[in-house]
């Protein structure tokens, strides 16, 4: 744990949270402006956190690929590297730390949601799944962008390589595609959680089905996959 | 004594570049110094042994174990990087309280006071790093390298903007350390500190080993080189001549009142002099090897490939 929050600490530089906290409350300003008529206000929520929430994808993106790429970009990484833990305990330190710097963002961006749609008058019940939809694909990001941080020092074009052309591009071409798409994933849970008013929803998820329970086994999947892959990183391949 | 780092057949490379070249050698206690210009291999073999990269060929062993496979070797192994990098937003406490944590020593600010006093950084403890002189950083580092009391320290370069005040300060540390059994390796490019507090040395060129021993070993080891003495006299050149006579030297060269020999073995020629001096009447006001420096050993190891 005092690894995690050591990593967590040097991800929350000010600076940096605002910028990405304001990237992340893209869809709460836009629903902010929009002139949203109050018959369709619940499935305009949802269809804006659906389609324009995606800039928390970038911003998790951004923020988490740094959990352990700053450490070695700025050569600090042997003060954690040579300690007498496990590589499996490193890795599981840096995608926690991961996982708490996007959910701050995430809380960060769903913040604003909620504001802006209490001042339309919405409903937290179609706010409320907004939030765990973020924290949920926050979990996913850090999964797969924290080893992506330490494997390439170009981390973030490797990330938005996966983000455009994956989540974005292909899914709708290549059937099954979609169900390697982390927002859709944390999409089917946020469908699910907003019941009868996610009916009309499912066409953004493509081929994924909306369910809690299948959409936490995913990222239970990818959370050990990340794990994985970093902790066998940290054991083969060059540290510095 | 036993090594406690063992280094057999070591190679790296990184692409096509080769910057350690099947390397065998063994640290034990003591100060060992290591040497070579830039670009030699000396901070690569240092992370290879710490196992902060891998070793593209052959192995390390440091006290019995592959620091790849085993992390429990770090409370005995530590290395202060080359890079001036820390936590710029910690203070020093903090750094070094941090680094107590993560090696799970049992009173991680305790521990943190005791190695601040050793490097005399107290006073500068509660100052976030980001405002240290490269120096106080230096001295942070090796705080944090300190605290789990390892028996080998690895340092990249330790004196780098140190003062001079800071640098003796640092150089006793490590004659202390090393004295006191820890096997202790300190690369740097400032040769005469190392010989202060080196008691081997190691030399490396171009990813190999040039040379291994004490200073007077490498250069004794030498034998094809010339050595240089310098000699102080109001008559050089009558000593020249019967030196020239005894012919233990290989060539004089006079300018003004002072001659300069060279000698195949300039520690005999050395001993002799006074005596020939004697027996010449002439007078010697000094006699000074002028080429049993490391810089010198250094230089013919680099210009000698």
């Amino acid at each position: 744990m005092v690894l995690a929050m050591h990593l967590y600490r040097r991800l929350m530089r000010r600076s940096r949270v605002f910028w990405l906290v304001l990237l992340a409350s893209v869809p709460g300003l836009i629903i902010a402006v929009a002139g949203i008529d109050a018959g369709d206000l619940d499935e305009a929520i949802v269809g804006i956190m659906l389609s324009v929430g995606f800039t928390y994808a970038i911003a998790a993106l951004i923020l988490t690929v740094s959990t352990l790429r700053d450490e070695r970009d700025a050569g600090t990484l042997p003060y954690i590297y040579m300690r007498p833990m496990s590589r499996l305990s490193i890795a599981i330190s840096s995608i926690l730390a991961g996982v708490m710097a996007a959910a701050t963002i995430a809380v960060g961006g769903w913040l604003a949601t909620v504001l802006a749609g209490l001042a339309h008058g919405a409903d937290m019940s179609v706010l409320l799944p907004g939030g765990a939809m973020l924290l949920a694909a926050g979990v996913g990001y850090a999964s797969v962008f924290v080893p992506v941080g330490y494997l390439f020092s170009r981390s973030v074009l490797v990330g938005l390589g996966y983000l455009i052309l994956v989540e974005l591009a292909l899914s709708g071409l290549v059937s099954g595609l979609a169900q390697l798409s982390i927002w859709r994933i944390a999409g089917s849970i946020y469908v699910d959680l907003l019941g009868e008013k996610g009916a009309d929803i499912p066409d953004e998820l493509l081929t994924v089905a909306p369910g809690v329970g299948g959409g936490l086994a995913k990222l239970a999947v990818v959370l050990v996959l990340g794990t994985s892959v970093l902790t066998w990183a940290l054991r083969r391949r060059d540290a510095l | 004594m036993t090594d406690t780092v063992e280094v057999r057949e070591l190679s790296k490379w990184f692409g096509p570049k080769v910057a350690v070249s099947e390397v065998t050698i063994g640290f034990g206690p003591g100060v060992t110094g290591l040497l070579g210009p830039n670009g030699a291999g000396k901070t690569t073999l240092m992370r290879v042994i710490a196992g902060l990269q891998v070793p593209s060929q052959g192995s390390v062993s440091v006290l019995g174990r592959d620091p790849r496979q085993d992390p429990n070797v770090y409370r005995d192994l530590t290395l202060v990087p080359e890079d001036e990098a820390v936590y710029e937003h910690l203070t020093g406490r903090q750094f070094v309280e941090l680094a107590a944590k993560l090696a799970g020593v049992d009173d991680p600010k305790g521990r943190a006071q005791e190695v601040l006093e050793t490097v005399e950084l107290t006073g500068a403890a509660e100052r976030s790093l980001g405002g240290y002189s490269k120096g106080m950083r230096q001295r942070a580092k090796v705080a944090s390298a300190l605290v789990p009391n390892p028996q080998i320290l690895l340092l990249d370069e330790p004196l780098n903007g140190a003062d001079p005040v800071q640098r003796a300060q640092l150089i006793k540390l490590f004659k202390e350390l090393g004295a006191a059994g820890r096997t202790v390796v300190v690369s740097s490019h400032v040769l005469h500190e190392v010989e202060r507090m080196a008691d081997r040395v190691i030399a490396m060129v171009d990813g190999r080993l040039a040379a291994v021993g004490s200073v007077a070993t490498i250069r004794a080891a030498m034998t094809d080189k010339p050595r240089l003495i310098f000699v102080d006299s109001p008559d050089p050149r009558t000593l020249a001549t019967r030196l020239i006579e005894t012919g233990d030297v290989i060539g004089v060269h006079i300018d003004g009142e002072q001659l300069t020999i060279e000698a195949s073995d300039a520690r005999e020629v050395a001993l002799r002099l006074p005596g020939l001096a004697v027996e010449c009447g002439v007078a010697i006001s000094r006699i000074e090897p002028a080429d049993e420096s490391l810089e010198s050993v250094f230089r013919y190891l680099v210009e000698g490939r």
